[in-house]
């Protein structure tokens, strides 16, 4: 009886991105970043879909602990109680170089600066706005610049 | 008849050769194995979207307006103007690999008829097809090595600007595919407009004819939103899939084509060095004749010699 109980809180997870399949399995909640703030869902959702934009995504494992990890674009499907996530890029904080993105994201402010086609300049608004989300989750303190 | 020295030589440059062909062959294949592993990491995502994406069309609202809706059916099929992304690869060496490629895609221009666009990537389609006079996109200059997402991306956005812009109708992928370790085929694929959006598209209309109760879903923010986010993102990861496809094949036929150099190399040295040992064996022959009739010569002489002083 306890057991169907807390089963009721949970829901199947499957977060894929190109890379590989990030988390496959039971979960409590999972937070997404959307385009007007966060969203989160929990056992039962109503059935839908979602755009998922560059941000930060919170997964809370069977066992309460959470799981963060950074996301670009994507989208999510809640279906039968069970929830799919396709996004292009998943990575853990620690997983990121900062120095890299930083790179990135100097690059893209540099493009941004010069006169480009429409094409570029959303291609580098695109780039930029990765760069800053990776700066902001990441927790790597290996490299400081500053 | 060759001398014994340009026979050596000769060996010798054929075994210079070999070290090469030897040397390639195991770049390539430690290039596919990497190749393959990448691969396999992206066949989930790619599957799970497709899914995704049929689903997401079964579902939208007949009233929504998207570009990757539209199936331009009312432009006349010579008409239509066509975007060919054709993957080839920056050398040769790769037996018909890129030959093949090439092939196919003259092939299709020409059976489709109607204007065309050519994206090329790689060095040798680019110049195959400067050379006969094509147009090709002359900003989109990418390399088939090392096949990176970002890479993937970059096309993408190269490709949907144009979409995007109403400046083609339809958008094909002519890439290469390994079948087994011997066997690569070469395939086009129609990228846009996507045709399980189509698809899908027509059975949710068959399904609701027979009253068939279809599941309600929400959107958000907004069904354009979705199909805004979603189809770029396959778009992405099919592109990269074929990159991929592609570096895997010609890596392949680089093996088969290293390998089979290989093997010419050894059976021409084999006959190279039969030559050269029939030619040695010759000119000690010649030598030990030279010097028994020497011999011989010699004793006659003194034969002659004996019997004169008697």
């Amino acid at each position: 009886m306890q057991e169907s109980n807390v089963d009721a809180h949970l829901f199947h997870l499957k977060v894929v991105s190109v890379n590989g399949v990030f988390y496959d399995g039971k979960c409590r909640a999972v937070v997404l970043p959307c385009i007007d703030g966060e969203m989160a869902f929990l056992a039962h959702h109503e059935e839908m879909f979602l755009a998922i934009y560059d941000g930060q995504i919170r997964i809370q494992k069977e066992d309460g602990s959470w799981i963060e990890a950074i996301v670009s674009l994507g989208s999510a499907q809640y279906a039968n109680n069970r929830c799919t996530i396709f996004v292009d890029t998943c990575e853990l904080p620690e997983e990121i170089d900062k120095r890299r993105a930083t790179e990135a994201l100097e690059l893209a402010q540099e493009h941004l600066r010069q006169e480009q086609s429409i094409r570029e300049h959303q291609m580098s608004q695109a780039a930029m706005a990765r760069a800053l989300t990776r700066l902001k989750y990441s927790t790597s303190k290996n490299i400081n610049l500053d | 008849m060759a001398n014994i020295k340009e026979i050596k030589d000769r060996i010798k440059s054929v075994e210079d050769t070999m070290k090469i062909t030897n040397a390639m062959y195991m770049i390539s294949s430690n290039k596919l194995r990497k190749a393959k592993k990448v691969l396999e990491q992206t066949e989930p995502f790619f599957f799970g979207l497709q899914a995704l994406i049929s689903r997401v069309a079964r579902h939208v609202p007949p009233d929504t307006h998207n570009i990757f809706l539209e199936t331009f059916e009312d432009i006349p099929e010579e008409r239509k103007r066509r975007a060919y992304l054709v993957i080839t690869d920056d050398k040769g060496m790769a037996g018909a690999y890129n030959h093949n490629v090439i092939k196919l895609a003259e092939q299709q221009i020409k059976e489709n008829g109607g204007t065309y666009k050519l994206y090329v990537v790689g060095e040798i389609g680019r110049q195959y097809f400067t050379s006969r006079g094509m147009e090709i996109d002359e900003a989109f200059r990418y390399t088939a090595q090392h096949p990176t997402l970002s890479r993937a991306r970059h096309i993408t956005g190269a490709i949907l600007d144009d979409y995007f812009n109403r400046e083609v109708e339809e958008v094909y992928v002519i890439y290469t595919r390994v079948k087994n370790s011997v066997v690569s085929e070469t395939l086009i694929q129609k990228l846009l407009p996507l045709e399980i959006i189509q698809k899908s598209r027509m059975e949710e209309e068959k399904m609701s004819a027979l009253g068939v109760y279809n599941e309600e879903f929400l959107m958000e923010p907004s069904p354009e939103a979705i199909l805004d986010n979603i189809v770029p993102n396959y778009i992405d990861g099919f592109i990269y899939g074929a990159l991929v496809e592609s570096f895997c094949a010609v890596q392949n036929s680089r093996m088969m084509a290293m390998d089979t150099a290989n093997k010419n190399a050894q059976s021409m040295i084999h006959d190279l060095s039969v030559l050269f040992n029939r030619e040695r064996q010759a000119k000690i022959t010649q030598e030990i004749t030279e010097v028994v009739s020497g011999a011989k010569a010699l004793k006659r002489s003194q034969e002659t010699l004996q019997k004169m002083q008697t």
